[in-house]
């Protein structure tokens, strides 16, 4: 038990413990819509994008949030420049995009702002350091996936369900889509503090992913995935703790054992 | 040019040039067949594997090996999920194994070379490592000169293909297995974030500029092969990490061919949004 | 060698299904009852509803689907035209290189494809009036121009036995023209033709039909077979009978757009 209770005894785990709830219900609510959409790779990607942001954040005295929604939204417009003429496919792409900005950031980390150890907190998140702003984020963000959710509900499910039968239904898939593309910007830069740029999926899918083997009606869906988030969130920061590591990786683990789990659990439903 | 003088370089450049024409001629491939994912997948969930082979000072080739192994494995037993969909299952077993790579790396009194793994040592190439990476990419070589007639036939016309003596189905396995072998080679020298760079980028760079199957295979070979080498120098010259100039000096070509060659027409039909391009 | 040595093998050639069911993976049995013959020299036109079975039976023909109950035999080489939509249009492949595959089951990979057998694929090409197009991609060939270059595939496999899927689907008229007389010229050489189709029009000018509807509802010369009674129980209530019952035509619903 003291395992369990130490840690909120700490100011600064205090403060890990209410982001990770906040972006628990961020991520969850989303990560239910990037899974009915298919966009998983694609959050994966955003995250990893905004890599080279956090390294220059800091020298060029960015706000590190800004500086990973403007790489996180150059990922996106450039991929999206790419792909609009269909002669080069989404999945090289995106793969071309990623590789270029791992190793811009690679290098603009370890040989013009030499970023040292920094760079596996930018990489894998931290405990330590979560600023106010962070906080703020997070919490604006959980809004949003909140408002979003009750709001565009509809809208995300039909055009998931057929893009051209929801424009003929009169719904504006492109303003949905948009607005869910903003959206997950938003909620992948605030993630990034806690769980870092590689490692935005612990959050953002995994939960997502593990509610949708255990629900398919979209209202338990979503409840379930902020759960998941949460309790895996929680677990990971506790595991972090104790072991004197970056969370992301300690989510990581926890997130697909979970996911596991959920996986046998309901096959053996199934076949019963 | 005097940065060949050094044994180390020499090494390093031999290394880089053969991996670079290995990756570019399958990537064609990899990317005809839209498996960009599955060499992301592989590569970043490899990452236990290195990192355990560092922990015990096993040679990383060992551990590469094993990782890839462990990685197709679970992906595959991932893909075959059909109430998540094989997309988000892989991506879910990726992000695990990364992250478990990652905790075993920065778990305390540990050596710290978490970064040569992720972003490659390619300076650090041993005579051994160049052996082993040139014995690779000849098999990957030779796989694709005997696979050429199979693979074009799996690709271009998978329905009709089991009626020409190929199965499509055993083709594209053969595929992923030359690719795990790739990766293998690759890793030493870009590390397992930025082997999909010259898998990607040279073959991207071939198809757009070359006319037919065989052509586009030559031209991406060459361009990997001339990444490694402006990569290289640009790294020594500069001063900067070897495997990301590498990757970069791949890229950058990758943009120059679109450059000579722009797309075509705009493909006509109704106007998707990113998000609909994405979800295929 | 000239275009006259690209003939058939075939007066062997047959295909003979007998009580045939086949299923995917699912469990959901796609078609069922199926018992028919095809000696060379006939065209069967196999005329259904979208998901009717007539992939499947393809596909049980082409042996990439075990029977779950009776059997499918083809007895000659086959060969299979898919509908050019589903072969990869952004391939880099030229008509000639399409024709060539049509050798690889009898090359052993270490050869070369064999001189003959690039005469036999330019004499292909020549016979379907693609002689000039040899060197063009396939992707820039026209819907017509496509069939005509798989059409030539299939000659170079010198196969008894030709499945073809929609072969009309996205064909001018000009181009239908041009692939029907092959197909006639194929049919005369001794070959069995079987030209899945939905287009009712299309399936009265060949010798057999056979109606599938997940079931076999008839097999039989087109005057036979083409009869109100057997059309609606093949499309069920997306038939329009005109015409007093001579001529019908079905609805086809476009809801395949651009999945698979």
């Amino acid at each position: 038990m003291r395992w369990l209770t130490d840690p909120l005894a700490v100011p600064f785990m205090q403060r890990a413990l209410l982001a990770t709830l906040l972006l628990a219900v961020a991520a969850g609510l989303l990560g239910v819509w990037i899974v009915l959409r298919r966009l998983a790779f694609f959050a994966h990607a955003v995250g990893t994008a905004t890599f080279p942001g956090l390294v220059v954040a800091g020298p060029w005295g960015l706000a590190p949030p800004v500086a990973a929604l403007g790489a996180g939204l150059g990922f996106a417009g450039l991929l999206s420049r790419m792909t609009r003429r269909g002669t080069t496919s989404a999945d090289a792409a995106t793969g071309l995009l990623l590789t270029a900005a791992l190793a811009l950031g690679a290098i603009l980390a370890s040989d013009v702002y030499r970023s040292g150890a920094g760079v596996d907190r930018l990489l894998f998140g931290t405990l330590l350091g979560l600023s106010d702003g962070d906080l703020a984020l997070a919490a604006a963000a959980a809004a949003a996936a909140v408002l979003a959710t009750a709001a565009m509900a509809r809208t995300w499910l039909a055009t998931g369900f057929d893009p051209a039968g929801a424009r003929a239904l009169g719904v504006s898939a492109a303003r949905g889509d948009w607005l869910l593309l903003a959206l997950l910007a938003m909620t992948v830069v605030a993630v990034l503090p806690a769980v870092g740029a590689l490692l935005v999926s612990t959050l953002l899918v995994v939960p997502a992913a593990t509610a949708r083997l255990l629900t398919s009606s979209l209202a338990t869906l979503l409840g379930a995935a902020v759960a998941i988030a949460a309790l895996e969130g929680v677990g990971g920061l506790l595991l972090a703790y104790h072991l004197d590591l970056p969370p992301g990786p300690a989510i990581a683990v926890i997130g697909g054992a979970g996911f596991a789990l959920a996986a046998l659990a309901s096959r053996t439903r199934a076949v019963r | 040019m005097e940065i060949l003088d050094s044994g180390l370089l020499q090494r390093a450049l031999l290394e880089v040039v053969v991996v670079g024409a290995t990756c570019g001629a399958l990537g064609v491939w990899l990317l005809h067949l839209h498996h960009t994912y599955a060499a992301e997948s592989l590569a970043h969930a490899m990452l236990p594997g290195l990192v355990v082979a560092a922990l015990v000072g096993a040679p990383l080739l060992l551990g590469a090996t094993g990782g890839v192994l462990a990685a197709a494995a679970l992906i595959a037993l991932a893909a075959r999920d059909t109430r998540v969909g094989a997309e988000v299952a892989v991506g879910v077993t990726v992000t695990t194994a990364f992250g478990l790579g990652a905790l075993l790396a920065l778990a305390p009194d540990v050596p710290a070379r978490l970064g040569e793994l992720l972003f490659g040592d390619l300076l650090g190439t041993n005579t051994t490592d160049l052996l082993v990476a040139g014995g690779l990419a000849g098999l990957v070589a030779l796989a694709l000169v005997a696979g050429h007639r199979p693979l074009s036939a799996a690709v271009f016309d998978p329905l009709a293909a089991p009626s020409l003596g190929v199965r499509p189905g055993r083709v594209e396995l053969a595929l992923l297995a030359l690719l795990a072998l790739a990766i293998v080679a690759a890793v030493q020298a870009l590390g397992n974030l930025l082997v999909l760079a010259l898998i990607v980028a040279p073959a991207s760079a071939g198809i757009r500029l070359g006319r037919s199957v065989g052509g586009q295979i030559a031209l991406a070979a060459g361009v990997g092969a001339l990444s490694g080498l402006l990569g290289l120098v640009a790294s020594a010259e500069l001063d900067v990490a070897a495997g990301a100039s590498v990757a970069l000096a791949a890229i950058a070509l990758y943009v120059l061919a679109t450059l000579v060659r722009p797309p075509g027409p705009r493909a006509t039909g109704p106007r998707r949004s990113l998000v609909e391009t994405l979800s295929g | 060698m000239n275009a006259s040595a690209v003939t058939a093998d075939a007066g062997a050639a047959r295909v003979e299904v007998a009580g045939l069911a086949a299923a995917y993976g699912s469990g959901d049995v796609a078609v069922r009852d199926v018992t028919f013959t095809a000696a060379g020299g006939e065209a069967v036109a196999v005329l259904g509803p979208n998901g009717g079975g007539k992939t499947t039976l393809f596909r049980a023909l082409l042996g990439e689907l075990p029977a779950t109950t009776g059997s499918a035999r083809a007895h000659g080489t086959i060969a299979y035209v898919p509908q050019t939509e589903r072969s990869r249009l952004d391939f880099p492949v030229s008509a000639l290189d399409v024709a060539l595959m049509g050798a690889y089951a009898r090359t052993p990979w270490y050869r070369r494809i064999a001189g003959a057998d690039r005469t036999l694929a330019r004499a292909a090409l020549q016979r379907v009036g693609l002689a000039e197009r040899a060197g063009t991609r396939f992707g820039a060939l026209s819907g017509g121009q496509r069939q005509r270059a798989l059409i030539a595939r299939a000659l170079v496999q010198d196969a008894g036995i030709v499945l073809l899927d929609e072969p009309f689907a996205g064909v001018d008229r000009s181009s239908e023209e041009a692939v029907m007389s092959i197909l006639d010229e194929l049919r005369a050489e001794g070959r069995v033709l079987l030209i899945a189709t939905h287009d009712i029009e299309q399936a009265r000018r060949w010798d057999q039909v056979l109606c599938l509807s997940t079931t076999q509802v008839a097999y039989g010369p087109p005057a036979q077979t083409l009869t109100t009674t057997v059309l609606e129980s093949t499309y069920g209530a997306e038939i329009v009978v005109i015409d007093g019952g001579e001529r019908a035509i079905a609805v086809q619903h476009h809801s395949h757009s651009h999945s698979s």
